[in-house]
């Protein structure tokens, strides 16, 4: 089988996984990337969310293939020279996560909303985030805490 | 059999063997900090892991020489943030700095088991109830060996020193010692009998919102959830089960998978067969693939119809029926002015994180690592199972992506075990959402017929309440259950305090062919439900505003009253709301708390229900942490929304129709209303939960709120059964 080559938290990394392994499995299991978790397989909860060439993909459907030679961004190459980014700083400010399975998701959704519309309206989040499931029941503190991101960590 | 877990055993916890520091320093418990259960990243400013020249002063608390002070946390956090608010318990206790604490996961050990019913389990929402005189206690002795280590060497008398932020303070001479200092000196001392405990008027660290512990790992990716642990050498399992509840799996071509790639083992299982493979992805494929011959035994053909014929029949059979409230005889004899049936539904837990487990079985004993609330259950599940004694099993607790009362049962536990033994290395099993949907213990379905009489004056003169249930506790506390009735049914109707002069109770606990068991709110859920809304549809019968209704019979219970009140205040109740808009209110006492909701919806012709605001008010006793209160009220709050709007989990062909989130629907971000949650404490011990009561109230407060907007009173749920959505 060919080897796979992807670029993974601006890391190169090769695998001769099945190519159409879903890329989620590829991350945590081969590349011990564990912030995306498995939460349904079909797309409708939204914990495997991880960014494809800058773009938010639910990594449980997206097979490893579609990832060859691009860049994949997960939870744990979000923050940059060791500090937080925004959005991670907000989710600790409003205190978001509960059980904080989803949060990772959660957060890779909201960085993507972000980069198109850094001020985004409470519509504009509800939209883009409507894909992200959270049981414990969140949503108000994600919600704060994306506008506090926005506002450059002011509530 | 999967289905059948041993019952815990009631050991008798005493005070004593929780301050015998023996068993500690004789290494008798499991403290490992290198478990992979650890809750990671701890506190801000914590220091690296504390070694065994750390000094126990009881079975809770170690220091170091360096003043590193190592609480145990041994109720699983699955959310609700009793890792931050029971470590700060007993560190308010202490005395301790906050900044040089250090959180460490317990296994299963008989000092922590909950001192109420004799066993470690999270659940039940009694965390704080059960524990807080309990760290308090251990963080107070602790606190007064310290002193009098101190007081001895400087040869002063103990009361005239305090503790506070990690140091001995003797004030009359200025002096000071670090806990570090006398730590090993204090752990020779006896611990005391009745250490005082510190008046909450000095509370520095209860009472006010403190960051969560867990925060940091789950915003940075670094959380271990049981999904997440990794053993070296461990590979992966894919089951399949027979879809059938009481089925079997008669057959399976394991020659059709194997030559697959990755696949190591095919290995057949009492309740079906899992595929074992290097990857996941391969399990999951190889098992997806195996061809299997189905035994659908017994109730291969119950469907939702005959399911609730099972409630029909035994509504109108008058044998077997038990009485909890008795009534007044001359009540009972009144005819019935006003007669309701309300329904609750099936539902599955769908937590986030679906059911897995991580097994080792080898030479040195069993290792599991698993996301459970169920400790000791899972400890005698597998002790029975392996036929291993107590100290070869070890049960390593990970953070829950939601538990919910899910994971107090160790049906998976044993399942990966099972296969982890049979393959000789370590095995993480992983279940598909369909496989967590379609195998769960479901809360049940309940219902309810109430009637009301009144008496010559037009005044409520006598309440009949008959509820039909499965079990709820039977596989959770199977001693607490007998043939004919199950306590855990009940909840809700022994504590009201409405002040109706005649009340009859009385349940049938019914056996149904699927299995049923503990979802966040237990009894209360659906018996609050039934009860809130015949007490709406009492108060609007008799042409009374439905607050004042309540407020009026709940005159003579302080608590009830103010959080009731408080609602009407803070939701405006007394002004009309805006045009269009209409409100519904629901009060409870659950959990040892009080609980009330007022909702504000509009309701648009084509059954669009828009919830402009919820406002909340409870009363736990004392709000331990406000911050951490709010979200579980906030949380509940949405998960009381899917319970009452979408969710629902129906049978056919003996097997749940439901497979994951696109048909087991639940809330999402545009449906979340804003929530105002107001605390109350009215300095009432014992304390109550907050983690299972917030969805308690907010459903019939919905159903209550529609009622006022349409007049249509909706008795059975989930509301998409009534052609209602949610906006």
């Amino acid at each position: 089988m060919a080897a796979i080559q992807l670029f993974v938290n601006g890391r190169r990394r090769t695998t001769e996984t099945e190519p159409a392994t879903p890329l989620l499995w590829v991350l945590r299991e081969e590349f011990g990337l564990t912030a995306a978790k498995y939460g349904c397989g079909i797309a409708q909860c939204g914990a495997c969310t991880v960014h494809l060439d800058g773009e938010a993909v639910r990594s449980c459907v997206t097979p490893l293939s579609r990832a060859a030679g691009r860049q994949v961004t997960t939870l744990e190459g979000l923050s940059a020279g060791g500090r937080l980014h925004p959005l991670q700083q907000a989710w600790l400010a409003e205190q978001v996560p509960q059980c904080g399975y989803c949060q990772a998701g959660q957060i890779m959704s909201a960085a993507v909303l972000l980069a198109k519309r850094p001020h985004p309206t409470d519509a504009e989040i509800d939209d883009v985030m409507a894909g992200n499931l959270c049981r414990c029941g969140t949503y108000a503190r994600i919600r704060r805490a994306i506008h506090r991101a926005a506002n450059g960590g002011k509530p | 059999m999967r289905r059948s877990v041993p019952p815990p055993e009631g050991s008798a916890w005493t005070r004593r063997s929780l301050l015998k520091v023996g068993a500690l320093a004789g290494g008798g418990l499991v403290l490992g900090a290198s478990i992979p259960g650890a809750i990671p990243g701890a506190l801000p400013g914590a220091l690296a892991a504390g070694g065994p020249a750390d000094t126990a002063l009881n079975a809770w608390v170690r220091i170091s020489a360096s003043d590193q002070v190592t609480i145990v946390v041994a109720q699983a956090e699955m959310g609700q943030g009793i890792s931050t608010t029971l470590p700060a318990v007993l560190a308010e206790e202490l005395g301790a700095d906050w900044s040089r604490v250090k959180l460490e996961s317990a296994d299963w050990d008989p000092a922590y088991r909950n001192p109420r019913t004799g066993h470690q389990f999270t659940g039940n929402s009694e965390s704080i109830s059960s524990f807080f005189e309990v760290m308090r206690a251990m963080g107070a002795s602790a606190r007064e060996m310290l002193i009098a280590a101190a007081a001895a060497q400087w040869k002063v008398a103990p009361e005239t020193c305090r503790a506070e932020a990690g140091r001995i303070l003797h004030p009359e001479s200025k002096r000071s010692l670090r806990f570090g200092d006398v730590a090993s000196a204090a752990a020779k001392l006896k611990p005391p009998d009745k250490p005082p405990l510190k008046p909450p008027a000095e509370w520095r660290l209860l009472g006010k919102p403190l960051p969560r512990v867990d925060a940091p790992a789950k915003v940075d990716g670094t959380a271990v959830f049981g999904l997440d642990v990794t053993v070296p050498g461990m590979v992966y399992a894919a089951v399949k089960m027979c879809p059938v509840f009481g089925g079997k799996l008669r057959k399976h071509d394991a020659a059709a998978v194997k030559s697959r790639p990755g696949v190591l083992a095919v290995v057949p299982l009492e309740e079906g067969v899992a595929v074992v493979a290097k990857g996941y992805w391969q399990a999951r494929k190889a098992v997806d693939a195996l061809p299997v011959e189905l035994d659908e035994g017994p109730n291969a053909n119950v469907a939702q119809d005959g399911l609730l014929q099972i409630y029909r029949d035994a509504l109108k059979d008058p044998s077997s029926w038990v009485v909890t409230r008795p009534g007044k005889p001359e009540g009972t004899t009144l005819p019935a002015a006003l007669s309701a049936e309300y329904q609750s539904q099936f539902l599955a837990h769908a937590t986030m994180e679906p059911v897995n487990c991580t097994a080792r079985v080898d030479a040195t004993g069993c290792d599991v690592w698993a996301p459970t609330q169920g400790q000791e259950l899972a400890q005698r599940t597998v002790t029975k199972l392996l036929g291993l004694p107590n100290e070869k099993v070890r049960i390593h607790r990970t953070l829950l992506g939601g538990g919910f009362g899910r994971r107090l049962i160790p049906d998976f536990i044993a399942q990966a075990v099972t296969i982890a033994k049979q393959v000789g290395r370590p095995v993480k099993v992983i279940w598909s959402r369909e496989d967590d949907i379609q195998h769960d213990f479901y809360r049940p379905a309940v219902v309810h017929q109430l009637s009301a009489a009144l008496d010559r004056s037009g005044q409520l003169a006598h309440v009949a309440h008959k509820l039909v249930s499965p079990s709820i506790l039977q596989f959770v506390a199977p001693p607490k259950v007998s043939a004919t009735f199950d306590p855990s049914c009940l909840e809700g109707l022994y504590e009201t305090h409405y002040a109706i002069p005649s009340w009859k109770v009385e349940s049938k606990l019914i056996k149904v062919p699927v299995p049923t068991s503990v979802l966040r709110t237990t009894g209360y859920g659906p018996n609050i439900f039934a009860l809130e809304s015949f007490i709406d549809e009492l108060a609007h019968h008799q042409r009374r505003d439905p607050m004042d209704y309540r407020l009026a019979l709940l005159r003579d219970h302080a608590r009830a009253h103010k959080v009731l009140s408080t609602v009407a205040e803070r939701s405006g109740w007394a002004q009309r709301p805006p045009a269009g808009r209409f409100r519904g209110v629901a009060y409870c006492n659950a959990y040892g708390s009080f609980l009330a909701h007022v909702v504000e919806l509009s309701v648009s012709a084509s059954g669009a229900v828009k919830i402009h605001r919820v406002v909340a008010a409870i009363d736990p006793g004392f709000v331990l942490d406000p911050e951490i209160t709010v979200s579980a009220i906030e949380g509940g709050t949405a998960w009381g929304l899917s319970c009452a709007m979408t969710s629902e989990i129906t049978f056919a062909r003996g097997r749940p129709e439901q497979t994951n989130f696109h048909d087991y629907a639940v809330l999402r971000m545009p449906q979340m209303p804003p929530v105002e949650v107001h605390l109350i404490n009215s300095g009432v011990l014992p304390l109550g939960g907050t983690g299972e009561i917030g969805p308690v109230t907010v459903i019939p407060a919905l159903t209550n709120a529609i009622f006022a907007a349409t007049g249509k009173r909706l008795r059975s749920l989930p509301l998409s059964r009534h052609g209602l959505t949610l906006a």
